[in-house]
């Protein structure tokens, strides 16, 4: 697999503080292992890895690299410990490449500098993997950590 | 040219019912139309085809009519307001013009301005008005007093006290703030009156805007509003009309004053100049809403971008754009974002996330109390209602905050809860485009929840009510 990495994209590593080797590496484990999310459409993928205190995504194409996000927190584990059913449609749009089941969205347990709270997150029924969405890293999660960051330096 | 639909339109010259086509050149979007009597009128309606379809796929809506309709449709919209029933939208604002008198003979205004005192709605007639919002609008009824400058009536404090004994739950006063930042005994009137928040005409943080458009230094007088209304704990939204050789190089820093005084600075609601009545001939200034956020991207060096700026809460995916974005000390934090997309309906998941957000966004006990507003009001003007009192299944406008965030923070507030209760400073930025006879669709005014409450007692879109023909001529104003 031959990603290419735009100077948009080398940019968004840069304000991410994400290394091109790191982030290459990321998405060639995740192709090796097949650990990662497939949009329904099969374009688009998700793959996850960690360095040091960062939770790191890379959004990619076969081709290329289309977003890159990160967070500080921690996912722990499923708010409440364990997948039950709910009366709503928690359906998201991405689908656990390794398992082929629809990732569903669920709350999950996030903590950081000494606060855990919920939030929602995209999870495998099956294997159990979870993920965080683009939105809701660059938006929620990183305010959050911003505030905590500000209210614990 | 790559046509994208037609359009019902008006003729600038006659008013007349003229039909177009709206199409892309040049990956820009164009208005074109004809009358048989007047020729063809070619409008831009947006620099970016891109953002334009952008905006329409962001945009989804549940819409709810009208309690009651006032008027019969007849020779077809736009000339039976209203509303008649083929309008498919309810109001979420009823604005009510208390007079025409007004202390500052602006550059640019819209309403027509006279000093007869005698040509005022009297008690009796606003009564009446306020009843005919009471009775057409679903809950919570929201009023905007409007003017002219509405300061310029003693009885203003007697007006709001009607308005809330008449059962009108949220009542704001739009005013150029002059009298309200000299005069402490008529303010102090007006908030145990029970006026629930100021939209205060706000052009920029230095005089010279301020000069060039009255020929008065207006700066400390809006700042001592400000101070006057975190006082007295009353929310305000600053209302800058934005045209081009104007104030538009001030946007940025404009949003960056309203964030230093929040939380008692709740939005900021642009306004791009407006073609009727008393604007200048020529439309050299007019704005639309793209070049507006490009400017407020740059501006505020790339914190707030364009893709920030989404069409929620706004009637018609292309009558406006907002914008919530947190403040803290390193500067914005904006939570909304056109690539989230439009918002999925989740019926059974509503009622749960009305609840939790009914509570979450109440605000403090004290803030509760002081107004209804509890302490964060979407303050765009489509969407003036009190969050508190938000119904799930209802007009664009009630829409909860929570809708216009990612939509898998409806899961669960965790960290969102986090963010709200650690920190009380938000924003939220918008605008409105109101249309002139050039960029008119008759599918805006149909969805359109702006209403002008006449004194006979109809409802009157606003941009309708405003609408003049190409010589300032009125197709609603003054028309009765
Ligand atoms: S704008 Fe609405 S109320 Fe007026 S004529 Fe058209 S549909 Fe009827
Ligand atoms: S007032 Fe004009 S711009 Fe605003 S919602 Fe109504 S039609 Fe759209
Ligand atoms: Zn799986």
């Amino acid at each position: 697999m031959d990603i290419k990495i735009t100077e948009q994209a080398d940019n968004l590593l840069k304000d991410n503080g994400v290394r091109k080797e790191e982030i290459l590496d990321i998405i060639k484990n995740s192709e090796s292992s097949g650990q990662k999310l497939k949009s329904k459409d099969g374009n688009t993928c998700i793959a996850k890895g960690a360095s040091e205190n960062l939770t790191i995504y890379a959004v990619y194409s076969a081709s290329e690299l289309l977003d890159v996000y990160t967070h500080k927190m921690n996912i722990l584990g499923i708010t409440g410990g364990e997948i039950k059913p709910v009366e709503y449609d928690d359906a998201s749009d991405w689908i656990c490449a390794k398992c082929g089941e629809v990732a569903l969205e669920r709350n999950v347990d996030m903590s950081y500098l000494g606060v855990t709270r919920p939030g929602p997150g995209l999870v495998c029924a099956k294997c159990g993997e979870m993920y965080v969405s683009a939105g809701m890293a660059k938006s929620t999660l990183k305010t959050a950590e911003a505030i905590l960051e500000e209210k614990r330096a | 040219m790559e046509p994208i639909s037609t359009v019902e339109s008006l003729c600038p010259e006659c008013l007349g019912k003229i039909g177009g086509i709206k199409y892309a050149e040049n990956g820009q979007v164009y208005i074109k139309k004809e009358c048989p009597d007047h020729g063809s009128f070619t409008t831009l309606i947006s620099e970016d085809i891109g953002h334009y379809r952008q905006m329409e796929e962001c945009f989804e809506v549940n819409r709810s009519r009208a309690r009651a309709s006032l008027t019969d449709v007849e020779k077809g919209c736009p000339f039976d307001c209203g509303l008649c029933p083929s309008h498919k939208q309810d109001t979420c604002l009823a604005v009510v013009e208390v007079t025409d008198r007004c202390d500052m003979g602006c550059a640019y205004c819209f309403a027509s301005s006279s000093m007869d005192k005698s040509l005022d709605p009297d008690m009796e007639t606003i009564r009446f008005m306020f009843e005919t919002v009471k009775k057409c609008q679903n809950e919570p009824t929201c009023i905007q007093i409007s003017g002219g400058e509405p300061t310029m009536r003693d009885d203003l404090p007697e007006i709001i006290r009607m308005g809330k004994e008449v059962g009108i739950n949220h009542i704001e006063l739009n005013t150029n703030g002059r009298r309200i930042a000299s005069d402490q005994d008529y303010f102090d009137k007006i908030a145990s009156a029970g006026i629930d928040a100021i939209y205060l005409g706000f052009d920029g943080v230095s005089d010279d805007i301020y000069m060039k458009r009255t020929g008065k230094k207006l700066f400390d007088i809006k700042s001592e509003v400000i101070n006057r209304c975190e006082k007295a704990g009353i929310g305000v939204v600053l209302v800058p009309l934005v045209a081009k050789n104007y104030n538009l190089h001030e946007v940025g820093r404009i949003i960056e004053f309203a964030g230093s005084r929040v939380p008692t600075v709740r939005g900021v609601h642009f306004q791009p100049v407006f073609y009727s009545g008393r604007a200048p001939s020529g439309r050299e200034g007019r704005i639309t809403i793209l070049e507006l956020l490009r400017e407020i991207e740059k501006q505020t060096r790339g914190q707030l971008k364009v893709e920030n700026f989404t069409p929620s809460l706004m009637p018609h995916a292309h009558c406006g754009a907002t914008c919530l974005t947190v403040i803290d000390s390193n500067g914005f934090l904006p939570l909304t974002n056109v690539s989230l997309g439009a918002l999925k309906s989740a019926s059974d998941v509503a009622s749960k996330t009305k609840k939790s957000i009914m509570g979450r966004w109440r605000g403090s006990e004290k803030d509760a109390q002081k107004s209804s507003c509890g302490d964060l009001l979407i303050k765009s003007s489509c969407c003036e209602k009190p969050l508190s009192q938000l119904t799930v299944k209802g007009s664009c406008c009630e829409k909860p905050i929570t809708d216009i965030l990612p939509k898998n923070s409806r899961l669960g507030g965790g960290w969102a809860d986090f963010i709200e209760m650690s920190r009380n400073s938000y924003l939220t930025i918008s605008t409105m485009a109101f249309q002139d006879v050039w960029s008119y669709e008759k599918e805006r005014v149909e969805n359109c929840c702006i209403h002008v409450v006449t004194r006979d007692g109809r409802f009157v879109p606003f941009c309708n009510y405003n609408m003049t023909d190409c010589d300032g001529k009125f197709l609603y104003r003054n028309a009765t």
